[in-house]
C-alpha cells in the first residue's frame, strides 16, 4: 500500500512538471502546444538511449536529454511562433505524429517493443533506486522547477510575457520583442517537459512509444485547463487531481478519454478560469470579450 | 509508374481538398479552426457504413445520410464548442475543439469499437487504359465527385444569394450585420456545408481504403489542414489547390523517397510553408 501511494507521488510529480511546462505555453505565452507528450518522450528516449547504450552517468544523461528537448522546441517554434497561434497547435500536433512514428520505425529505439532495463540514476554515488529516495529526487526536482517558473513569472520577463499574452500589439509598441520572447518561453517550456520524461524514463525504468503518444499530451492540456490557464498553483493541484483521481476509477478505464474531452469543453465553457484561475495569476485575458 | 503515382496523389489530394475546404471556410469567417473536423469526415463515413450494412437501403441514400449526419454533427459543434465561447481569447475556442474532437473520438471508439470495418458493398471496379495509362474507375469516380463538389461550392459561394452573405460575413462581419445579413445563421450555414463535404470525403476515402474506424479523421483532418495552409487559410481556391498538391507531394514522396514516413511529409511541407511563405501560395486573392 505504501508502495503504491509512493508510486503515485512520484508520477504526480512528473505530472507537475509537464503540466507546468505547458502552463508556461498555453498560459503565458497565450499559445496551445498539442505535441507536448513528443518533448517528454523526447527527453525519455534521449536519457534513455544514452543511458543504456552508452552509459553515460545519470547527471550527463539528463543534461543531454534535456537539451535534446530545447533544440528540437526551439525548431518547432522559430517557423510558427511568428504566427497566429493555431499554426502552433497543428505544427506541434503534427511533431507529436512525427516522433511517435519515428520511435515506432527506428531499430535504435527498440520500435513498439520500446526500451527495457534503463537504469536508476546514480548521483555521486547515491543511487535513487528505491521509491522513498525516488520520490525525494523527484520532489526536489519539483521543487526546482516551481521555484524557477514563480521567479520567471514574477520578473521583469514574466510581466513581459503577460502582456503579450494579454495583447500582443500593445506589448510590441512598448518595446518587447514579442517574438524572441515566445521562442524562448516554448524552448524553456519544452526542456522542462523533457526533464519530465527523463524522470519518468529511469522511474519506470522500460519505455515505448504508448507512453508519448496523444492521450498524454491530451491529459497534460486537461490538467492545465482543470488547474487554471496562466496559474502555477492551478497546475499543480490540476496535476495531482488528474493523475490520482483515473487510479481511483480504475473501472472507468475506457470512459476516461470521454471524460477528459467532455472536461475541456465543459470547464472553458463554464469556468474558463478553471479552479485557481481567480487567484494572483488569474487570465484576465479569458474574457476580455473582445474579438 | 510516374503517371500512376501521380493519379494516386491526386484522388487522395482531392479527398484531403474536400477537408480543407471545411477548414478554410469556417476559417474565412470566423478566423478559428475547427479542430474536430477529421471527426466529422469520420462520422460521415461511419453512418454510410452502419446504413449500408443493415442491407435496406440503396448506396446513394446511404452516401447523402453520410452527409446531412456529419453536417449536423457540425452544426451541433458550432453550437456547443464554439458559439458559447465566441468573442474570447483565440485559445479558448482552440481547446474548446480539441476537447470536442477527443470526446467524438473515444464515443465513437465506444460504440463502434476500436476494428476497422470493411465498406459493406462490393464494388466492381475495372481498370480501364486511357492514354496508355491503367485508371481505375474508383479513382476516377472519386476524383470525379470530389471535383463536382468543389464546383458545386465555386458556383454556390460565387453565385448565390447565401453564398454571397457567407463572403460578406467573412470579410467584416460587423458590416455584414449592418447590412442586414445573419451573422449567426451565415455561420452556421458555413459549418454546414464544411461539415457535409468532410462527411462526403470520409464516405469516399471508407471505400477507397475500405476500412472505417474511429481514428480515421486524425491524420486526414492534419493534412487537410497542412492542405488548407499550402493554399493560404480562408482561400477556397488555395484550399483546392493545396489539397492536390499535398496528396501528390505524399504520393511521390512515398514512391521515391521512403514509404515508412509517408504521413510524415505533410508536415515537413506544412513547416516548410509557414517558414518561406506563411500567408500560402494563393494568398493575393483574397476573393473566395
Amino acid at each position: 500500500m505504501t508502495a503504491y501511494i509512493l508510486h503515485l507521488a512520484i508520477m504526480a510529480g512528473i505530472y507537475i512538471i509537464l503540466t507546468i511546462s505547458l502552463n508556461l505555453i498555453i498560459g503565458y505565452a497565450g499559445q496551445v502546444s498539442l505535441g507536448h507528450a513528443a518533448f517528454y518522450g523526447l527527453g525519455a528516449y534521449t536519457s534513455a538511449l544514452v543511458s543504456v547504450y552508452w552509459h553515460f552517468p545519470f547527471p550527463l544523461a539528463l543534461a543531454a536529454a534535456v537539451l535534446v528537448s530545447a533544440v528540437c522546441g526551439l525548431a518547432l517554434g522559430l517557423p510558427t511562433l511568428r504566427l497566429k497561434e493555431d499554426y502552433l497547435a497543428i505544427v506541434t500536433l503534427g511533431f507529436g505524429v512525427i516522433v511517435d512514428m519515428v520511435a515506432l520505425n527506428l531499430e535504435i529505439t527498440g520500435g513498439p517493443d520500446g526500451i527495457v532495463g534503463i537504469p536508476a540514476p546514480k548521483i555521486l554515488g547515491l543511487s535513487f533506486r528505491s521509491q522513498p529516495w525516488y520520490l525525494l529526487l523527484v520532489a526536489l526536482c519539483v521543487f526546482l522547477v516551481v521555484g524557477l517558473t514563480y521567479r520567471l513569472v514574477q520578473s521583469y520577463h514574466g510581466r513581459a510575457l503577460r502582456a503579450i499574452r494579454d495583447h500582443e500589439v500593445t506589448a510590441q509598441v512598448m518595446g518587447i520583442n514579442t517574438p524572441a520572447y515566445k521562442i524562448a518561453v516554448f524552448t524553456l517550456a519544452a526542456a522542462l517537459a523533457g526533464l519530465a520524461g527523463v524522470l519518468y524514463a529511469h522511474y519506470i525504468s522500460f519505455i515505448n512509444p504508448e507512453t508519448f503518444g496523444l492521450h498524454t499530451s491530451i491529459l497534460a492540456l486537461c490538467m492545465v485547463v482543470l488547474g487554471g490557464m496562466g496559474s502555477l498553483a492551478g497546475s499543480v493541484v490540476g496535476a495531482v487531481i488528474l493523475s490520482v483521481l483515473p487510479e481511483m476509477l480504475r473501472r472507468f478505464h475506457a470512459y476516461q478519454d470521454l471524460i477528459y474531452g467532455a472536461l475541456l469543453v465543459g470547464l472553458l465553457i463554464w469556468r474558463p478560469e478553471g479552479l485557481f484561475g481567480r487567484g494572483k495569476m488569474s487570465l484576465k485575458f479569458i474574457t476580455r470579450g473582445e474579438e | 509508374m510516374f503517371l500512376q503515382q501521380l493519379l494516386n496523389g491526386l484522388t487522395t489530394g482531392s479527398v484531403y481538398a474536400l477537408i480543407a475546404l471545411g477548414y478554410t471556410m469556417i476559417y474565412g469567417i470566423l478566423g478559428l479552426i475547427n479542430f474536430a473536423q477529421g471527426e466529422i469526415y469520420m462520422c460521415g463515413a461511419f453512418v454510410a457504413v452502419l446504413l449500408l450494412s443493415t442491407g435496406q437501403v440503396s448506396f446513394a441514400v446511404a452516401f447523402a445520410a453520410g452527409m446531412a449526419a456529419a453536417a449536423l454533427l457540425g452544426l451541433a459543434l458550432e453550437r456547443v464548442a464554439f458559439r458559447p465561447l465566441r468573442g474570447t481569447h483565440p485559445l479558448v475556442p482552440l481547446i474548446s475543439a480539441i476537447g470536442a474532437s477527443i470526446f467524438l473520438q473515444s464515443l465513437a471508439l465506444l460504440l463502434f469499437g476500436p476494428n476497422d470495418r470493411p465498406f459493406p458493398v462490393h464494388f466492381t471496379f475495372r481498370t480501364i487504359t486511357l492514354a496508355g495509362l491503367p485508371v481505375s474507375t474508383l479513382q476516377g469516380a472519386i476524383l470525379g465527385a470530389a471535383l463536382l463538389f468543389m464546383a458545386l461550392l465555386v458556383v454556390f459561394v460565387r453565385y448565390t444569394r447565401y453564398g454571397k452573405a457567407i463572403v460578406a460575413c467573412a470579410l467584416d462581419r460587423d458590416t455584414a450585420r449592418l447590412m442586414g445579413i445573419n451573422v449567426d445563421r451565415m455561420v452556421a450555414l458555413t459549418f454546414l456545408i464544411g461539415s457535409a463535404l468532410s462527411g462526403a470525403a470520409g464516405v469516399m476515402m471508407a471505400i477507397y481504403y475500405n476500412a472505417t474506424y474511429p481514428r480515421m479523421g486524425l491524420l486526414p483532418g492534419l493534412k487537410a489542414f497542412s492542405a488548407a495552409i499550402l493554399g493560404g487559410v480562408g482561400n477556397i481556391p488555395g484550399a483546392i489547390l493545396g489539397g492536390l498538391v499535398l496528396g501528390v507531394a505524399e504520393s511521390l514522396g512515398a514512391a521515391y523517397i521512403y514509404s515508412g514516413y509517408k504521413d510524415a511529409i505533410a508536415f515537413v511541407i506544412l513547416i516548410a510553408v509557414l517558414l518561406l511563405r506563411p500567408q500560402g501560395l494563393l494568398s493575393g486573392w483574397r476573393r473566395h
